[in-house]
């Protein structure tokens, strides 16, 4: 022994006179020798990943609404890209885009649908470094609290361009921006954003993967109507951190508001709500199509005729198991989807041949393209389990249930992390439910993807 | 507060003297102070997973740190910095209200405490805990401890019981250095009373005009074979306004 452990002993020993001696720890023998940690870059400013992958489609041979099938497979290989740097104290400017390369069964090679380029934001910023924010540019705006559905999330219609999934986490990142000037206030007690987003060309209807522009930045889809959000945010003392809103689009007022709250260490609640005087979505849907001139003044099935106000409702809970399973269950109502009489119309006048069936569609189309659901009243719930069984493995599942019929979509995903740049991945979807019901009657039965991501 | 230490004969007198002297919350207090200033502060840390004695997993974060005045507790705002598919996430820890910002879809979703502690930043919850105001502390005695160089040190071992829902976990047994103030050493349970981490801090070094803890080891109490290293920073004192706790602040936060 040494000198200064010596001395050290003999302190110890000394001070051991009086005072417990606590047992040698054995966890100390489990402590890694040596952590030499390399200097990272930080890159919290950017994000750039390729990823490919390869989708199998089932498709559904009894419709009772006739359609063609999906193809039967899809392959695809995209950059995805998001930068957001600072120019100088006060400005800064970002971009968020994917470069896709595609093939997929019966599309010829070489196609202009081969090459694709989604152009999801790109605007500047300027800030008074004390709260006061002002962005100009195509802007992803998005509100909301809810996992299934955000009746809030206005800027959500068409914006949603070739998902790599149905998942509506997924669906929130996919999509386009709107071009809009947005001025954003962030004080101690809470937020006020207003955004404006022009009208900058004229509607178009809607079209679907197989008729997706190449490097177009499809400001159709985005800013074809002028647009008007305020929104206002509190930070409660009692953690509601409720948000509030009032939207206009083409002079017709929508309002909403969201909140969540925490109780005990783990349930989240949240509750989100809009409302306001609109048509119902087989009137909207051939407003849409008329306005665009491809659905004919006869429509296949009965319009109401009438605007009434309308409800959007998500209400759910999540909790968090001690393994670290996460739990959620939401109830969604969207009181301008079909009634039980626009579904009897919609299955009736299946029958009628392919003109027709067109139409028909093209309702259920442009709920998809609003992001909005069919049915009335739904049912979602998730899982999420991060390192389940393993490290590195993530597991998530989703069903969302037409409550009506009881048919639904469900999901199951699988996602492994190889290294830290490297992902494969794997998701099934599956549609149950009779042939005349919301879910069983899409032309897919499932659907299976395989996907690999390498990081930069 | 901390008195003088005397010829080698008294020093057992001399720390019992301060130990009487220092209630169990003065303890906890002080060690908080020497794990985080109470100036607003950022400081990178990057955290290393062991599984068996072999790194299975890294992360780096840059966290900015600031106590509200009005409950005396730690705000965080962690920004992942690597791996790569996780840069410029970020969590925000604001008393009991948690969020989780994603740049990707660019919305906050609120997370429950149970969320942060299986989460991706689980490492780093037993850090950002603030013991001093979430839990009641009760000095239990003083003990002779191995720190994790395996030296002895004679530390106060006080119990802590939480104290509000801001707290993640029911109860933490902790050993702070009675002659330094350091923490040396805390074990956290769940609710149903079973061990499930046990940290050490180590490495103190002299930072500017403090000394602090360079480094945290976290041994899984549940998973015998995992361990986790957290290399801290430099501190960098900086003014942080307190708008950046906001939920609707993190899409515009930037690392410089």
């Amino acid at each position: 022994m040494n000198g200064p452990a010596r001395i050290r002993a003999l302190l110890m020993l000394c001070l051991g006179a009086h005072r417990a001696l606590a047992q040698s720890d054995p966890e100390i023998d489990r402590i890694p020798v040596g952590s030499a940690v390399a200097d990272e870059t930080p890159t919290a400013n950017r994000n750039l990943y390729w990823q490919t992958d390869f989708t199998y489609d089932m498709p559904r041979n009894d419709l009772i609404v006739p359609l063609s099938p999906p193809p039967l497979w899809e392959a695809r290989g995209f950059l995805d890209m998001r930068l957001d740097r600072r120019l100088d104290e006060h400005l800064s400017a970002a971009y968020s885009g994917r470069f896709n390369l595609r093939a997929e069964d019966g599309l010829g090679f070489p196609n202009r649908e081969n090459i694709r380029n989604d152009l999801r934001e790109a605007y500047v910023a300027w800030t008074d470094n004390e709260g006061w924010f002002v962005q100009f540019g195509r802007i992803n705006l998005k509100s909301g609290v809810a996992e299934g559905f955000n009746p809030t999330d206005y800027f959500k219609t068409r914006a949603v361009v070739e998902p790599t999934s149905i998942d509506p986490a997924v669906l929130r990142e996919d999509r386009l921006g709107a071009v809009m000037l947005q001025s954003q206030w962030i004080g101690t007690a809470g937020s006020i954003t207003i955004a404006l987003a022009p009208k900058l060309t004229g509607d178009s209807p809607p079209y679907g993967n197989d008729a997706l522009p190449s490097f177009n930045p499809m400001f159709d889809r985005t800013n074809a109507r002028d647009r008007v959000l305020f929104k206002g945010s509190i930070s409660a003392a009692n953690g509601v951190s409720p948000e509030f809103l009032i939207y206009n689009e083409e002079g017709v007022t929508r309002f909403g508001f969201n909140l969540s709250k925490g109780f005990g260490r783990a349930i989240i609640a949240y509750l989100e709500w809009s409302g306001g005087r609109r048509a119902g979505l087989v009137d909207a849907a051939y407003e849409e199509g008329r306005s665009t001139g491809v659905l004919p003044a006869e429509p296949a099935i009965p319009l109401d005729g009438t605007r009434a106000f309308s409800n959007d409702l998500a209400a759910g809970l999540s909790y968090t198991t001690q393994a670290g399973i996460n739990l959620a269950m939401e109830f969604d109502y969207h009181q301008a989807g079909f009634s039980n009489r626009d579904w009897r119309n919609w299955f009736g006048a299946g029958g009628r041949g392919e003109l027709v069936a067109g139409e028909l569609w093209f309702i259920r189309g442009f709920a998809g393209e609003e992001q909005e659901p069919t049915a009335r009243a739904g049912l979602f719930l998730r899982a999420y389990w991060q390192n389940a069984f393993i490290k590195n493995l993530t597991l998530s599942s989703f069903a969302l249930f037409d409550l009506r019929d009881g048919s639904s979509v469900a999901q199951a995903s699988a996602d492994y992390y190889l290294s830290p740049r490297w992902t494969v991945g794997a998701i099934v979807d599956a549609y149950g439910g009779a042939r005349d019901s919301d879910f069983g009657s899409l032309p897919q039965r499932g659907s299976a993807l395989l996907k690999i991501t390498r990081y930069f | 507060m901390f008195k003088p230490t005397l010829m080698v004969p008294g020093l057992a007198l001399a720390v019992a003297t301060a130990a009487a002297a220092d209630s169990a919350h003065d303890i906890v207090a002080r060690a908080d102070h020497v794990r985080n200033p109470e100036r607003p502060f950022r400081v990178n840390a990057t955290v290393i997973e062991y599984k068996s004695g072999q790194a299975v997993d890294k992360n780096t974060f840059a966290v900015y740190s600031k106590v509200d005045p009005s409950t005396g507790q730690f705000r965080d705002v962690m920004v992942y910095v690597s791996p790569p598919r996780d840069a410029g996430k970020m969590l925000l820890l604001n008393g009991g209200n948690l969020w989780f910002y994603d740049p990707a879809s660019r919305q906050s979703v609120r997370i429950s405490p149970q969320q942060k502690l299986t989460g991706e930043a689980s490492a780093g919850d037993v850090l950002s805990e603030n013991l001093g105001v979430d839990y009641t502390a009760k000095l239990m005695g003083t003990e002779i401890i191995d720190d994790a160089a395996r030296q002895k040190r004679a530390c106060w071992r006080l119990d802590l019981a939480a104290a509000g829902d801001a707290a993640t976990y029911k109860r933490v047994e902790y050993w702070v250095e009675e002659a330094s103030y350091n923490p040396i050493k805390a074990k956290f349970y769940a609710d149903s009373g079973e061990l499930l981490k046990v940290l050490y801090y180590r490495n103190f070094v002299k930072r500017g005009d403090r000394i602090s803890p360079a480094q945290a080891v976290i041994i899984d109490a549940v998973d015998s074979a995992l361990v986790t290293v957290v290399d801290i920073g430099e501190l960098h004192f900086q003014d942080i306004p307190d708008n950046w706790f906001q939920r609707d602040y993190l899409p515009h936060l930037k690392l410089d």
